[in-house]
């Protein structure tokens, strides 16, 4: 039983908190030095074999959502509930508590023989209410930013909402992204949704650099029968049947025809990186590599002089797969320009009219505002924590007619006593320099 | 980059390097009026400097605050603009001797960075963009002061009884508070940036987080302070080990802005 205790009383510790909080941070460092998201062998092409074995097997290839990582961010939530609810009896007395009659234990700063105690309470900016006491003499007190008490309560709170709201969200978001050309139609995904691109427009400045990506899309949900169309521009998404739509990136696209012995055979629209399978002739593919609208040859291989369409160049790789044995060989590699095309026994191919496709990322987070409000409330907290400095005055008439006062104000205690001096005419004994008196108890 | 910000940038350099003279002049002849002529050029200095950002503000139509050359001279203004503050604030000038270096070396650095005006690509176009940095410099700059301060509670403690610098500097416990003060100032306003950062990434990229570099560093460095925030709770770890604490918090700030986009590359890395 003594032993639950213990571990209850740890699990519940500023000490277990400060011990995550650094473990986080050091897990936090660790990931964004190992890049995330490799193979097994792309690490031991990186580091040693061995090494590569240790990061995967530690999780390290994916420090964020692995299970100790999460373990970790449990524990942090319970620690924080812990602390909360322990806390939350103590924090609603003292607020219930009417100012600050009597100050319990040392206070910060005290005067005696004080002609006038209200120059105090005013200096403070506290309001005095007065009262007698038991033996019949005035007491005068009151107390300032009571709320201050409540500043690490809060920002625990806002913690706990704000990872709260990111991990509902990591569990429940649906993401999606469908890429194409104006007036391309194309399935979202397992939705039953359909994404057309209605119009893509890529502003250029005058210098040729991108001013913005604007896309004009419309959402169309065929099973309930609901359509809604909207921009969809970096910095501004679409709202679409309750999905944002992000202009995410964009590429260049291009339409390549074949023709076999001078007759059409087909025609599709390629987005760099894609290839096409001649239709009879399967074995023969062509791969769009990549497009310069303003080819020019450098040292460094092909390039594009700027982003406007004056000299098309398409990079291109045309491959035969080999039935018999799946093998691919590599027919050729070049750059086509306008006009040019490529020839294999029968069959002609040209690359034509070069324009840009967008990539559409469609999101779906019904937590962001959680973790949102999770956020303010930090942000709240802090400023409660941080910059409300709770104080308490009180001032007892003595038998002569002068006035004891004292007062407590715990978070900003050198500068507390400071004023007080400044007031009360007296230095306050120095006998406290507990900073130092700390060091010497750490060293012994 | 315009001539008169170009002359007006060189000017601050050249004051900032007076500043930093001035107050090493100070605590070296012990002489009061240095630390004011300090204290005059520091203020000529920041003076200037607020007009040779508003002027690559005019000149690139947009808040001087995007690449790594603009946040050095906008984080050197936050440094100067802090420690001036908490100079007159706490009548301090002691700390400018120590703050001085930092914001010339900051300013150095800035000047080893190209100072080419180039347009915004779209994800830059944002009125988050602002918020989220002017709120960093004003953090980087309160994390710079404690660093400052630390290295000065650190110091005090050689300081001879009734010597110049037991009487220049404040006592060892309210030093700890000014630090503290700073730290505050600093993570309030750290919080602010990640927060409106995150809002931006949201409207930008799709995500408020996506585990960037940039992102998680400033993470780190938020986790670092809260851990400072609260082992000063515990008697025994004010002071010293406090100070140490912040120092080492201001090194993963430096790391933060820096290292994360030299080394690491994500969506900050200026490359």
């Amino acid at each position: 039983m003594a032993a639950l205790k213990k571990i209850w009383r740890f699990l519940s510790s500023m000490q277990f908190a400060v011990i995550l909080l650094v473990i986080l941070a050091a897990a936090c460092a660790g990931g964004s030095f190992i890049p995330q998201g490799l193979t097994l062998q792309e690490y031991a092409s990186a580091y040693s074999e061995r090494t590569a074995s240790l990061i995967v097997a530690l999780g390290l290839d994916d420090v964020f959502h692995c299970w100790w990582f999460i373990v970790l961010s449990v524990f942090l939530c319970g620690n924080l509930i812990l602390c909360n609810l322990i806390r939350l009896p103590g924090l609603i007395k003292r607020t219930k508590r009417s100012g600050g009659k009597v100050i319990l234990g040392e206070p910060t700063a005290a005067a005696e023989g004080v002609a006038d105690p209200n120059q105090f309470f005013e200096r403070f900016g506290i309001t005095p209410k007065e009262e007698k006491d038991e033996d019949g003499r005035a007491v005068l007190y009151g107390d300032r930013h009571r709320a201050g008490i409540w500043g690490a309560w809060v920002c625990h709170l806002g913690v706990l909402l704000l990872i709260l709201g990111f991990g509902l969200g990591q569990m429940t978001h649906r993401e999606y992204t469908v890429y194409g050309v104006t007036g391309e139609s194309l399935p979202v995904g397992d939705t039953g949704l359909v994404m057309t691109i209605d119009d893509f427009r890529v502003k250029l400045r005058e210098d040729d650099t991108v001013s913005q990506y604007t896309a004009e899309l419309t959402l169309t949900d065929t099973a309930k029968g609901l359509t809604e169309s909207g921009t969809a521009e970096v910095n501004r998404p679409a709202e679409l049947l309750g999905y944002r739509c992000y202009q995410n990136s964009t590429g260049w696209a291009a339409a390549v025809t074949v023709t076999k012995s001078g007759s059409f055979l087909q025609e599709e629209v390629l987005c760099a990186g894609e290839f096409l399978p001649v239709l009879d002739l399967p074995e023969l593919v062509v791969l769009f590599n990549a497009f310069y609208p303003d080819y020019v040859l450098t040292d460094e291989g092909p390039a594009t002089a700027s982003g406007s369409i004056r000299n098309p160049g398409y990079l291109y790789s045309l491959y035969y797969l080999d039935p018999a044995t799946e093998e691919e060989h590599m027919l050729g590699m070049n750059v086509l320009l306008s006009g040019e095309q490529i020839t294999v026994d029968d069959y002609v191919i040209t690359f034509s009219e070069p324009q840009n496709y967008t990539l559409i990322q469609i999101k779906k987070d019904r937590f962001t505002w959680l973790a949102l409000l999770g956020g303010l409330i930090v942000l709240c907290g802090l400023v409660l924590a941080l910059y409300l400095k709770p104080m308490r005055l009180s001032a007892l008439r003595e038998e002569d007619g002068t006035w004891t006062v004292k007062g407590e104000c715990r978070k900003s205690a050198p500068i507390f006593r400071e004023q007080f001096e400044k007031i009360s005419g007296v230095t306050l004994p120095r006998e406290q320099d507990s900073v130092l008196e700390q060091e010497k108890e750490t060293e012994r | 980059m315009t001539n008169a910000e170009n002359v007006l940038f060189i000017a601050v350099m050249v004051i900032y390097l007076i500043t930093m003279l001035l107050y090493f002049f100070f605590v070296i002849f012990k002489k009061t009026p240095l630390a004011k002529a300090a204290g005059g050029f520091q203020a000529a200095g920041l003076l200037i400097h607020t007009a040779a950002l508003v002027l690559r503000g005019i000149a690139a139509g947009r808040l001087p605050m995007t690449n790594q050359y603009e946040f050095a001279t906008c984080f050197a203004w936050g440094l100067c603009l802090v420690s001036l503050i908490f100079i007159v604030k706490f009548r301090f000038p002691v700390l400018g001797a120590f703050s001085a270096p930092v914001t010339f070396l900051i300013i150095g650095y800035a000047a080893m960075q190209s100072r080419e005006i180039h347009e915004l690509m779209p994800a830059l176009q944002s009125n988050w963009l602002g918020v989220h940095v002017s709120t960093a410099v004003i953090s980087y700059g309160s994390f710079g002061v404690s660093f400052v301060l630390s290295l000065i509670y650190l110091f005090r403690e050689k300081a001879k009884e009734g010597g110049f610098w037991d009487t220049h500097i404040p006592a060892r416990e309210k030093l700890d508070l000014i630090s503290y003060r700073s730290v505050c100032l600093g993570l309030l306003f750290l919080t602010l940036t990640i927060l409106t950062g995150a809002i931006w990434a949201e409207r930008a990229w799709g995500s408020y987080w996506s585990w960037d570099p940039k992102e998680t560093w400033s993470l780190v460095t938020w986790l670092i302070y809260a851990v400072y925030l609260h082992l000063r709770l515990r008697r025994n770890w004010k002071g010293k080990l406090a100070a140490i604490f912040a120092v080492a918090g201001f090194v993963c700030v430096i790391f933060t802005y820096i290292g994360v986009n030299t080394f690491l590359p994500g969506v900050h890395s200026y490359k």
